[in-house]
């Protein structure tokens, strides 16, 4: 599915003293089977916008589109089964006395027959390499296992856009590795992905488009290499590299990924 | 981001603010007990009257004083439409099958609500003019005579002010875990009172796992700091009882009596 927000705006606690804007009117498109990166400094605006994809919250001017229709139209439980979203830090809402009934939560609330229910909580569970947790409690994980369970709760609904907050924030490296090979994964499945995320390096590995946000406003929205090469220095640490480089050796071209960066450099060095 | 409500403060310049938490905290009792001691409605019309002096004194905005009482409104009108529907007393106004109206209902009802209000109004201002520290700071000096038998004043205080400090920090979790039950499809206003019961669930359950984990790291961040209890702690502010807050307090004294012999 094509979801579209267009000139997203959101103001926390109107006409109070608490007053705050915090969306200014954002304008994005998550295309079909695409993973869109979205990054930003703190109070730049991701979370209360990946919020809107959903519409957990509803925007105060603006629109947001699924497939061309305004989203509000929609019915609540169907655009929240479409759209799956994974807070920050989502182990802090486990509560079922095992992981495999937390997984199930959301396919139950579906109405899902029970044989589909457990097939869809086996499935996530091991699309996120979580099989071995299903008959444990999931206050008795470690912080990754955690994780990684509550994000199974979401991707058991099969949503058509998996939006995640942070997803990688605190954990260790594996798990990340494995995170971001699970966000690979669904997209070649033909799942869209939103990934928000501090680590630009991370982001520079998986997204085929980053939107760049700053104040509530879309600060840059384009391909990796647009985005990044033109504030290099604030940038992955492949591209300051290769921008550095690029000074004296303007053939090195614009790599972004880990691993273009050093074929890149490997050609460079051959040449 | 949760709307204010009862007993939040209220943080602006004003002498009502100014005063010492200990007199604060002492006049709102008398007042409270005085207010039980007035037996006329207008005894407790000079009174409100001084409150709303008071009110008007703290640069409190009156919208959001009034909003405070909120909460209350509920029981306020539920006491009224008792004195009013079951009092025996005074002339009939008005009947309606087995109901009547009578003056000396609709006198108590007023009476009352009036006292109702001016209570909870009186607690309101004192938290609502005094950050939840100072309470904390002058309800342990008041009560630190009793660590002579060993009662825990600082501790007991402590826990107060604790408490009060969490309160919007478990509302803003309790938003986000029910988001995020949201977007798993959690519905937490449909069905019956049991469905609606058991959909509280999965907020209650993850918010009473993340007090307890915040009250585990609130205790390591307390100890790392050498936290050990209140025997032998200085502090950084003193309280001061000034002439300004004796006369405050004797003021609220007055204003009572004129009230309860009126």
């Amino acid at each position: 599915m094509r979801l579209e927000l267009r000139d997203v705006r959101y103001v926390y606690a109107p006409g109070t003293p608490f007053e705050v804007e915090a969306l200014r009117g954002v304008s994005l498109v998550v295309e079909p089977g695409e993973v869109l990166g979205i990054v930003g400094g703190t109070g730049s605006g991701k979370s209360t916008l990946v919020q809107h994809m959903n519409l957990l919250l509803t925007p105060t001017g603006g629109e947001v589109l699924v497939d061309g229709v305004d989203a509000t139209t929609l019915k609540k439980s169907e655009l929240r089964r479409r759209v799956g979203l994974v807070f920050q830090f989502p182990e802090s809402a486990l509560f079922a006395p095992t992981v495999e009934e937390d997984v199930a939560f959301a396919p139950r609330q579906l109405g899902l027959d029970e044989e589909e229910v457990q097939e869809r909580v086996l499935e996530s569970l091991r699309a996120l390499e979580a099989g071995e947790l299903a008959a444990r409690s999931p206050f008795a994980l470690s912080g990754g296992e955690k994780r990684r369970a509550a994000i199974a709760g979401v991707l058991a609904m099969k949503p058509e856009v998996l939006v995640l907050d942070e997803p990688t924030a605190g954990l260790d490296p594996a798990t990340r590795e494995d995170l971001l090979a699970l966000i690979l994964g669904l997209r070649n499945a033909g799942i869209s992905v939103v990934l928000v995320s501090h680590d630009l390096d991370e982001v520079a590995e998986v997204a085929d488009r980053v939107c760049a946000l700053q104040e509530g406003r879309v600060r840059a929205i384009g391909t990796p290499a647009e985005v990044f090469y033109r504030e290099p220095a604030q940038a992955p640490a492949t591209v300051r590299v290769a921008s550095l480089l690029r000074e004296s050796k303007p053939e090195i071209g614009a790599p972004v990924r880990f691993a273009e960066t050093l074929d890149a450099l490997r050609a460079l060095q051959g040449a | 981001m949760t709307s204010r409500s009862l007993g939040q403060f209220y943080p602006v310049a004003s002498p009502v603010h100014d005063l010492d938490p200990r007199a604060k905290i002492l006049a709102t009792a008398v007042f409270v007990v005085g207010l039980f001691l007035i037996d006329s409605t207008v005894g407790l019309l000079f009174v409100a009257a001084a409150l709303v002096a008071l009110v008007t004194m703290s640069r409190i905005p009156a919208g959001t004083f009034l909003l405070l009482l909120r909460p209350v409104l509920f029981i306020v009108a539920l006491t009224v439409l008792f004195q009013v529907l079951f009092s025996r007393e005074g002339v009939t106004l008005a009947e309606w099958g087995f109901f009547e109206i009578r003056s000396g209902g609709l006198s108590l009802g007023f009476f009352l609500a009036l006292r109702i209000l001016l209570l909870v109004s009186s607690a309101g201002l004192l938290t609502a003019t005094t950050a939840p520290v100072a309470l904390a700071d002058g309800i342990e000096d008041l009560l630190s005579p009793l660590k002579r038998v060993r009662f825990p004043a600082h501790e007991v205080a402590m826990m107060m002010t604790i408490a009060l400090r969490f309160i919007p920090t478990l509302g803003k979790e309790a938003e986000k875990i029910k988001g995020a039950q949201a977007a798993r499809g959690a519905d937490f206003s449909e069905g019956g009172p049991l469905r609606r019961a058991r959909s509280l669930v999965p907020l209650l359950v993850p918010l009473t796992v993340g007090a307890f984990r915040r009250a585990d790291e609130l205790a390591e961040a307390m100890e790392s700091r050498g936290y050990r209890g209140g025997e032998g702690r200085t502090r950084y502010r003193e309280l001061r009882f000034r002439k300004r807050d004796a006369l405050a307090l004797a003021v609220t004294a007055l204003v009572l009596l004129v009230g309860i012999l009126l």
